[in-house]
């Protein structure tokens, strides 16, 4: 298990973590400029409209305010989307969502911007709402775009499926659907935008792509990128809620409107409203087997709710396409996927990118099949997992290792596991029937800590889920890294990267990195991220992808970093290159340790800067399939929970995560993005879902949008890494950001059948759904 | 370069109201309804205490009065007259000291993205302050009013425990 106690050494404090305890550390919503103004958007009240006419006289004209812009104060290209450009700046004849913004202010005060807000005036022609993918898709619905309502559709099929169902033994039909669940990150959108004296713009504002920020902004503003600096980073969490943009158009133009400073920061209730989301999808799986439990045919159908606009929508269709045929082999299989514009709210991309809703229908059908021919559900995994050696989903080539293999293992192996097969061995349990499955044997009613016995409306069960979670964005998707190394003036060891620190632990990834690739020591470095004006196209951060790019940029450069640091100490200190290593504080006897020369020392006597950059592309699988995936990680999820028939009510009690995803970098980061993000899984499985009606958020705030409390989390989590990799592998550590965010939400599901009986097909799972009747609470309180 | 300098707030009516802040007595020239969240972050420029929902449900904005954990954004100005305010700036007592809470946090990774972070040193120091001892159920019951999204409070947790430890050690 990893933990502080058996990382030892490389469990170590953050860079950024004094700053952030102390609470001294400046967020981007934090900052303020002596003359700022303070802005606001004017959001749609419809979820679809026409817009008549927008009068924005009254509200020019209040006392202090200093600036009021629509469509028509926009410059350049009035639309955004870092894949498709199809959302408006500002709405100018129609709207069709409750966040599309149609105006924007800036003043001396809050109380005055808020004020003008009520001042403008918009004609709207309410229109029919298309508040599910049904009615959008539906004859004669109303276009909300020209091109229809179809934001995209994707495919995959190999051999003949619905002939080879008539070949099955078994056929397992199930409908799944998922929630609009909500990033909530804590710190809301927001940022300073500062025109410069020399007509440049500085926008200080989170993003999880600081170039693609500035590309996305030069088009609005129809000026050279070079004109604008994005400031990215640090950023109270993003989950991929940040990597579109949001406030930032309105505060550029309102910033260069009034030539004064802006300061945008939403509140969480226009954050919700605006927001992204996770994708509501329905997905229908139908899925057949031979006699033995080898999977034959896999038909699914899967129906997303993007929303108004396609953000990277049609990205995580493409994702949940792969990954809902997953890590098993079939002859047969037949994916067909659409996601559809409605005037509900934005979905977009978010943490598990699609892959949380695939998997959780995917692994619920596994969980169905074994049980209909009575098998263990594990080990009816194992019997059609695709081994080493096997392509991808799509027949894809992919980076091969054994990791399917190792967290199966690992899983079947574990604690809990094992305890789940003493449970079944001890008879007293019951698969099938509601209500039975109290799975405590002799201990029926177990004792507590507290010597109190456990009632009988509380049943516990476990279950498992295996992921497969391709990372990177696959094949046909520009993907570019990048690094720079450079001994600065003076004598720091510049590490430059232009990737975002939104918590994950980037910074403390990359120091580590830099510590135990070259041995330098934490004070030699400065770490810069974030930047525009500073760092190389990276790419995003995004994607699980840092990590592995950050490792494999280093490799590039390390050698010739090395060679021209020690050939420069060689000749100031007249020793031979060979002869000396790089240490902490500065060049060393190679031998010996002994510093010999101090990096300040080195830096500025050299004919030529010391640095290094590379730039490459992450790697991709030589298919053609749009989307494919080539470096995959590996985790299998088993968990213990306990459900009061009374209430209905999901306690998850322990958690186990076999992760495979090759070395462990960073412990402390490791553990934290399985804790955060099995936190988020839980989330998803039992309480959040941002529930609209007629394309009205029913939700505003976090009184009503509940997220797990450490009371909810309270349950114990043990991480198991497998880092082993091929002998020869090129490709470093493996993408982790994601995967922890997956499998819990299907394992919940089989530990709530394994306690109650009850099959979940939606998420978060219904309490009334597990509410004994009437009869088991007389039980409950007879005895009998 | 943008540091944290805010213009000076529109006036209203405005009352002088005296409070002390970690440790200085100060005085705050605003309406007596404003809120100790806007007072703190716009007025005295003390950002590390965090806004995220406004209406008391995440614990972003938590601060000490008279000892007590309070969500600055619940709090009106009025409301702290003649009291002691303690803020993530003042927890430790002393610009260079860290509180055993906060190292405890540092060691044990229990921040990601730090946002929350404040907040949850200020309600994990209150608990310490009155029950330097707490059992697990009274560190959940004791931070169940901040929200955390990046850890699954695995962390947190932990370091909650630890700094309950180094506080024994400490005694001890």
């Amino acid at each position: 298990m990893l933990n502080r106690e058996t990382a030892g050494d490389r469990w170590r404090v953050r860079p950024d973590g004094p700053g952030k305890v102390t609470g001294r550390l400046a967020y981007l919503t934090d900052l303020a400029a002596p003359d700022m103004l303070y802005g606001l958007v004017l959001r749609s009240p419809h979820p679809h409209a026409r817009i008549r006419a927008i009068r924005t006289e009254r509200a020019a004209a209040l006392p202090g305010v200093r600036a009021v812009v629509t469509h028509r104060d926009v410059p350049g290209l009035n639309a955004f989307g870092i894949s498709r450009q199809d959302q408006p700046v500002f709405c100018f004849d129609l709207v069709r969502y409750v966040g599309d913004a149609v105006a924007a202010v800036a003043a001396e005060s809050i109380e005055a911007a808020e004020r003008a807000l009520e001042l403008i005036e918009v004609d709207y022609e309410p229109l029919p709402v298309l508040d599910s993918p049904e009615k959008a898709l539906a004859e004669g619905a109303p276009k909300l775009h020209p091109q229809g309502n179809v934001m995209h559709s994707n495919e995959y099929k190999c051999g003949n499926a619905d002939a080879a169902f008539a070949a099955c033994a078994h056929v397992v039909e199930e409908t799944y659907s998922t929630p609009r669940q909500m990033h909530t990150y804590l710190e809301t959108e927001g940022g300073l935008f500062v025109p410069e004296p020399d007509g440049r713009l500085t926008v200080y504002a989170p993003t999880q792509h600081g170039l693609l920020d500035r590309l996305q902004l030069a088009r609005i503003l129809a000026v050279p990128e070079d004109r604008i600096r994005v400031v990215s980073s640090p950023i109270g969490g993003s989950f991929g809620g940040k990597d579109e943009l949001n406030i930032q158009p309105y505060g550029a133009l309102l910033a260069l409107a009034a030539g004064r400073p802006v300061k945008i920061h939403n509140s969480r209730r226009e954050s919700v409203r605006a927001g992204l989301k996770r994708h509501p999808m329905t997905i229908t799986m139908k899925t057949g087997i031979d006699a033995s439990g080898r999977l034959l045919a896999h038909r699914v159908r899967i129906v997303a709710d993007t929303g108004p606009y396609a953000t990277l929508g049609a990205e995580v269709l493409n994702f949940a396409t792969e990954h809902v045929i997953g890590p098993y082999r079939y002859e047969h299989v037949d994916v067909e996927s659409v996601s559809v514009y409605t005037n509900n709210g934005m979905s977009g991309e978010f943490r598990g990118f699609g892959g949380n809703q695939a998997i959780f229908a995917l692994e619920g059908q596994m969980d169905r099949l074994a049980e209909r021919i009575g098998m263990d559900p594990w080990d009816f995994r194992l019997l059609n997992l695709r081994r080493m050696g096997d392509p991808g989903p799509f027949g894809q080539s992919i980076a091969q290792t054994d990791g399917a293999y190792q967290v199966w293992r690992k899983l079947k192996e574990s604690a809990l596991w094992q305890e789940r097969a003493e449970g079944r061995n001890a008879g007293d349990r019951n698969a099938g029937g509601r209500g039975t499955g109290n799975r405590d044997g002799e201990a029926r009613f177990p004792v507590n800590p507290a010597g109190t016995a456990r009632p009988p409306w509380i049943r516990t069960g476990i279950g498992a889920a295996l992921v497969m979670h391709g990372f990177g964005f696959g094949v046909g998707l520009p993907d570019p890294a990048a690094g720079r190394l450079r001994l600065a003036e003076d004598g720091k060891i510049e590490a430059v990267f232009g990737y975002e620190e939104f918590g994950q632990g980037l910074l403390a990834t990359l120091e580590m990195l830099m510590i135990e690739t070259f041995g330098f020591a934490p004070d030699d470095l400065r770490l810069i991220i974030g930047d525009t004006d500073r760092v190389p196209d990276s790419g995003s951060s995004t994607a699980s992808r840092t990590t592995t790019m950050m490792w494999q940029a280093l490799r590039r450069m390390e050698v010739p970093f090395r060679r021209k640091m020690l050939e420069a100490a060689a000749i100031l200190i007249n020793r031979p290159a060979g002869s000396l290593k790089l240490g902490p504080g500065g060049v060393a006897d190679a031998d010996g340790g002994e510093l010999l020369v101090r990096y300040a020392d080195i830096a500025g006597k050299t004919a030529e800067p010391i640095a290094a950059e590379t730039h490459f592309h992450f790697p991709t699988s030589d298919s053609e399939k749009i989307g494919a995936h080539f470096l995959y990680s590996y985790s299998a999820v088993a968990v213990k929970a306990e459900v009061d028939l009374l209430t209905g009510r999901v306690r998850v009690l322990e958690q186990y995560h076999a992760v495979a995803a090759g070395p462990v970098v960073n412990p402390m980061g490791y553990v934290g993005q399985i804790e955060g993000g099995s936190g988020m899984a839980l989330g998803y499985a039992l309480m959040e879902d941002a529930v609209m009606e007629n394309g009205r958020y029913l939700t505003g705030n976090l009184d009503t949008y509940l997220i797990p409390t450490i009371a909810d989390l309270s349950g114990s989590i043990a991480v198991e890494p497998i880092e082993d990799l091929p002998d020869g592998d090129p490709y470093g550590p493996r993408g982790l950001g994601e995967i922890g965010s997956v499998g819990l939400a299907p394992a919940i599901a089989a530990a709530v059948r394994d306690a109650t009986g009850v099959r979940v097909s939606r998420l978060p799972i219904d309490p009334a759904l597990l509410i004994g009747r009437p009869r088991d609470l007389w039980k409950a309180v007879s005895g009998q | 370069m943008i540091g944290k300098t805010n213009p000076v707030p529109a006036p209203a009516e405005r009352t002088v109201r005296s409070f002390t802040l970690n440790g200085e007595p100060v005085a705050v020239a605003a309406p007596p309804s404003r809120r100790l969240l806007d007072v703190l972050r716009h007025d005295l420029l003390l950002t590390g205490t965090k806004i995220g929902c406004e209406i008391g449900r995440c614990g972003a904005c938590m601060v000490l009065v008279d000892g007590q954990p309070m969500n600055a954004c619940l709090t009106m100005l009025y409301q702290v007259e003649g009291r002691r305010v303690t803020t993530i700036e003042g927890i430790a007592g002393g610009a260079d000291a860290m509180h055993a809470v906060q190292r405890a946090f540092l060691e044990e990774g229990g921040y990601q993205c730090g946002y929350c972070t404040p907040g949850m040193i200020v309600s994990a120091a209150a608990l310490l302050a009155e029950n330097p001892d707490p059992t697990d159920e009274e560190i959940i019951e004791a931070l169940s009013g901040n929200l955390c999204r990046c850890t699954g409070y695995g962390g947190i947790l932990r370091a909650v425990r630890r700094a309950a430890a180094i506080g024994r050690e400490a005694d001890g």
